[in-house]
């Protein structure tokens, strides 16, 4: 017989139940504060099943930003071909590229399928949160700018974003900085032009406009064409939203994406983390990477790890 | 003397309608030949050889939507659109804008409560989203050259041809 009497394991159930339910009331209330993101931000909505992986959106947006000279013509589509990390990863964005295109041949479909990949412009961004000196602002027409001018260098950015896309001019000694995508928002977005990405795209993959319109006009194509769409708008809710959204033909994983993402901001686990924690910097890495795996869905796994070494080069 | 000026003036400028949008009725025959060139910079214009395409799809509403007499292409349109008539105009940049994305057109097409359809593709959208599809489905020449050749503009922009990066190859395919 244990020494718990029936009235002691009755009381602790009751104890057990009531912090259950404390528990849920404060997510609950956590919820409810829910940011919904800015009411007139814009985003883009990209559509797989338009995409013809062309790269024109990849020309434009070094021309646009006056980047490098990359290494092959934006025409050549062997880059298509290319993977890294023993065959595990396809080309992601560089602190010469904003933006990239891969290709992917998946099981559930005979064509390739094109994916362009820049910042998600997170409703509320791991980036942002992860930057102790505020270098990163959303704004309210939904970018996500960076402030070289009082970026440190920690790059605790590239660590905490789920989708790994600040980028790091590692070989500039003296004024190293992170590059990511900026939705063209000082010479387009905050003069009512489209990002020149969108604008090039001949095959309007890309559709850009408030992220709410958006929001229905996915959707709406999904409800009106039902075979060929896959039945989910991939950044409507993950993360707690993205100005970046994407519709598609196949499975969101054969295409590259990250579906374990959770659908609250990692944020969240930044704010409760934050109330435990000390700030000292020297724990930072290591709460980071906490984060990261949190973001990459929790598990702790080899993929995840793969990842994270990955950004330690 | 004025008035004159006034009417020469308008000549002029009616001609130029009749020249650029020559008026389309349902009985008259389809040109032969239309030339699409209203946004070629990187690539130039392509002559549209319409009349090849009137042999090869009978029915004008799979390009047209539901225009003219033939039948409705497309379930979706054919809801509503079955016993309705043509639309307005056979042009498709009459509906197609050229800028869909600026500002303004964004909020014209949220803001009208009685617009019906708005996820219209621009006019750069519309025409590659129709040619190319089909083109893909039946065979059809795919590369973005068979069309429209490339201009000197479009090379510098994709960093090919003479543009190309030193040590790097020029030009390619999906093949
Ligand atoms: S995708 Fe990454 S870099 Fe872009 S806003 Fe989100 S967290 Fe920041
Ligand atoms: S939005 Fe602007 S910065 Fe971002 S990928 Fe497109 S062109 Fe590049
Ligand atoms: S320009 Fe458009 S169609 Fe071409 S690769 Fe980029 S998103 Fe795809």
């Amino acid at each position: 017989m244990s020494g718990i009497s029936r009235r002691k394991f009755l009381k602790s159930t009751v104890v057990a139940g009531g912090s259950a339910a404390a528990a849920m009331s404060s997510t609950k209330s956590f919820a409810m504060k829910e940011f919904e993101g800015y009411p007139e931000s814009m985003g883009v909505l990209v559509d797989l099943t338009r995409c013809i992986g062309c790269r024109t959106c990849e020309a434009a947006c070094n021309k646009e930003h006056g980047l490098p000279e990359p290494e092959l013509p934006f025409d050549d589509f062997s880059v298509f071909d290319q993977v890294f990390h023993e065959g595990k990863q396809k080309r992601r964005t560089t602190e010469k590229a904003y933006t990239v295109v891969n290709r992917y041949d998946t099981k559930a479909q005979g064509a390739p399928v094109y994916r362009k990949l820049q910042c998600f412009h997170c409703s509320e961004p791991a980036c942002l949160t992860s930057c102790f000196v505020n270098a990163y602002t959303k704004t309210k027409e939904g970018a996500v700018i960076y402030n070289a001018d009082v970026c440190v260098g920690c790059r605790m950015c590239m660590v905490a974003c789920p989708f790994s896309m600040p980028a790091y001019t590692y070989d500039s000694a003296l004024h190293p900085q992170i590059i990511k995508c900026n939705f063209c928002y000082d010479n387009r977005l905050t003069k009512g032009k489209p990002p020149a990405c969108v604008e090039a795209c001949p095959q309007e993959a890309l559709t850009f406009g408030h992220r709410k319109t958006l929001v229905k006009t996915a959707h709406e194509r999904i409800r009106s064409n039902p075979k060929k769409y896959v039945d989910h708008v991939y950044g409507e809710k993950e993360v707690g939203g993205t100005s970046w959204m994407y519709l598609s033909s196949v499975p969101f994983d054969q295409a590259g994406f990250n579906t374990t993402l959770q659908h609250h901001p990692i944020l969240d686990n930044t704010k409760s983390f934050l109330g435990i924690v000390p700030m000292v910097l020297g724990i930072w890495p290591a709460l980071f990477m906490g984060f990261h795996l949190l973001a990459k869905g929790g598990k702790g796994d080899k993929e995840s790890k793969d990842k994270v070494e990955v950004h330690g080069e | 003397m004025k008035i004159r000026k006034i009417r020469i003036i308008t000549g002029i400028i009616l001609a130029l309608f009749f020249i650029s949008a020559p008026a389309f009725g349902v009985d008259d025959e389809p040109p032969t030949s239309v030339r699409i060139d209203s946004l070629s910079h990187l690539y130039e214009g392509v002559d549209f050889d319409h009349e090849l395409h009137v042999d090869i799809e009978e029915n004008c509403s799979v390009c047209h939507h539901h225009r003219f007499s033939s039948e409705v292409a497309a379930d979706r349109c054919a809801a509503c659109h079955s016993e309705c008539g043509g639309t307005f105009s056979p042009t498709c940049s009459d509906c197609h804008v050229a800028e869909p994305f600026t500002g303004k057109h964004i909020r014209q097409m949220e803001e009208d409560p009685h617009r019906f359809h708005v996820d219209i593709t621009g006019l750069k959208g519309a025409y590659h989203l129709k040619c190319l599809n089909c083109h893909i489905e039946t065979g059809a020449p795919t590369e973005c050259v068979d069309c429209h050749e490339r201009t000197d503009a479009g090379n510098r922009f994709y960093s090919s041809g003479k543009y190309a990066p030193t040590g790097g190859k020029s030009g390619g395919s999906h093949e």
